[in-house]
């Protein structure tokens, strides 16, 4: 399953390129990628806009179009992503009951492991496994973090 | 039901349903609301009060703990907590460690007793009460703190805004939305409502009226994710922006005599060239709109953790719901604005209505 990081790093280093926080995501099902994303806070000026999110809603567009049973569907999913899914993600990955979660580096920020135990919040408990290719995670946050986040405004970012 | 359908003819408002939000009290994260817990420590008494100075001084090297108590209660002074003190060993052992000086380390020996303490400084004087007649504790007073917990932060012409708004959750949802959950924006600037959004029919799993309200909000910054089957306002003004109201709601409050004095639309987005850095103004009066930065954020039930936390990403500034959720975040099952790692905190306020005072 690690093997996925390689994909989603290829949607983080996406994601930095289109000028994002570089973090990406790809959910697995059946041993193939089914749904892909980088970040896309600054373009859509929506902060909730994460790579697990465009994954998300990309499984329920094809869940729609095909007619499928969503929820069956999330619960045998994979969700491999750079960075340890947020507390906003991590809830809707907890919620939606997809089968585990594998990450990258840590979030010590606002992690949905680190910071809150989410599964105890929303009272169910998913498979988690982190530190897969965190230093190459990490190494492309810190990049990122050296530069200027565009959308930011100016006070924010003098403080980086 | 379609939202972007006009309202229905007949919702009409029930008798005493806009009397039902009958005031709002803050949620305050748990170090101001709880108790504050005891922990043993031992502590000696001096057979004079000269002795203090010497002890005290050798006490502040040797052994800093209880920054937030008062060392000294009379002749009663606070060594350490009992917990630092092995099992096996005795006070005398255990401070041998420490090379006190031997008439200090005498003095320290006189008199032991184990007291109780409180755990940590108060952040309420209703706390600060309470510790008093344990042991003397530092503690400094906040005004603001003060006034969100007596209610008093709010002037009553504010009180009666954040009411108002309530009152139009609740409407809205029952009128336009077919009692499904309801979010309302505002810029608490003028104030004006800048967004609003409903849980849709049928809508998908995580696409909460939170979820929603945050992207309406990026629509009035020229941004948006979403795609909903709904018609949004036009804009008639050069300053502002209707483009995050959903045009079924805006039509309704436009055709509602209750609401002809509220006022609508956000700032657009400013060049981030353009800083009005006034001394002391926040970061909406300065940089303009960015996400949800200094806006107040309106829900008829109580976020979840999803919900709460896409809040704390989008900077918002207040939180005020109605109804608890049996999921939410904020009060029912968590405190997410309690968590002190996050990187925003935003203030948390619940409507106080009718029910609840029939329940007590």
């Amino acid at each position: 399953m690690a093997a996925f990081m390689e994909e989603a790093l290829v949607e983080a280093r996406r994601a930095r390129d289109a000028g994002e926080v570089p973090v990406g995501c790809v959910f697995v099902h059946g041993g193939k990628v089914v749904a892909r994303g980088g970040n896309e806070v600054n373009v859509h000026r929506n902060a909730t806009r994460h790579a697990e999110f465009i994954c998300i809603d990309a499984i329920l567009a094809t869940c729609r179009e095909k007619r499928l049973p969503a929820r069956q569907l999330f619960s045998e999913i994979t969700v491999v992503v750079t960075v340890e899914p947020c507390i906003m993600c991590s809830a809707a990955l907890h919620t939606l009951g997809v089968k585990e979660i594998i990450y990258g580096c840590e979030n010590d920020r606002f992690g949905g492991k680190t910071v809150v135990d989410v599964a105890a919040v929303v009272g169910h408990r998913i498979e988690i496994t982190g530190g897969v290719r965190a230093d190459e995670a990490m190494a492309l946050l810190k990049e990122f973090y050296k530069g200027d986040n565009p959308a930011a405004p100016p006070q924010a970012k003098k403080k980086k | 039901m379609d939202i972007s359908a006009p309202p229905n003819k007949r919702a009409r408002k029930s008798p005493n349903l806009d009397e039902d939000i009958t005031g709002i009290r803050a949620i305050l994260s748990d170090e101001f609301d709880e108790e504050i817990a005891l922990i043993k420590a031992h502590s000696c008494e001096l057979e004079t009060k000269q002795q203090l100075q010497a002890v005290i001084q050798e006490l502040a090297q040797k052994l800093p703990h209880f920054q937030h108590l008062k060392r000294v209660q009379d002749r009663s002074v606070l060594i350490c907590p009992s917990s630092e003190i092995g099992v096996s060993q005795s006070l005398e052992q255990h401070l041998e460690q420490f090379s006190f000086s031997e008439h200090v380390l005498r003095a320290l020996c006189q008199g032991v007793r184990v007291v109780e303490v409180p755990e940590r400084m108060p952040r309420l004087r209703v706390q600060y009460e309470k510790t008093l007649k344990h042991w003397p504790c530092k503690f400094h007073p906040n005004h603001y703190s003060e006034s969100l917990r007596n209610g008093s932060n709010f002037s009553s012409a504010q009180r009666r805004f954040h009411k108002r708004i309530g009152q139009l959750l609740v409407r809205l949802s029952r009128d336009i939305n077919d009692n499904r959950p309801v979010g309302i924006c505002v810029d608490p600037r003028q104030p004006s409502i800048v967004s609003i959004a409903g849980t849709a029919e049928g809508c998908r799993p995580h696409e909460h009226c939170c979820m929603m309200l945050v992207d309406f909000v990026a629509r009035s910054q020229e941004g948006g994710a979403t795609n909903p089957e709904v018609t949004f306002t036009e804009d008639s003004k050069e300053d502002t922006t209707l483009r995050g109201i959903p045009k079924a709601y805006y039509d309704y409050l436009m055709n509602n005599e209750d609401y002809k004095d509220l006022t609508f639309g956000a700032e657009k987005s400013r060049e981030c060239k353009k800083v009005n850095a006034d001394q002391g103004a926040d970061n909406l009066a300065k940089f303009g709109p960015y996400l949800c930065t200094g806006y107040d954020i309106y829900l008829l039930q109580e976020p979840c953790l999803m919900c709460s936390m896409a809040l704390v990403h989008s900077r918002a500034k207040r939180v005020f719901f109605v109804k608890n959720s049996d999921n939410g975040a904020l009060a029912t099952r968590f405190q997410l604005h309690s968590v002190r790692e996050l990187n925003h905190h935003y203030e948390v306020f619940q409507f106080t209505t009718k029910e609840d005072a029939d329940l007590t």
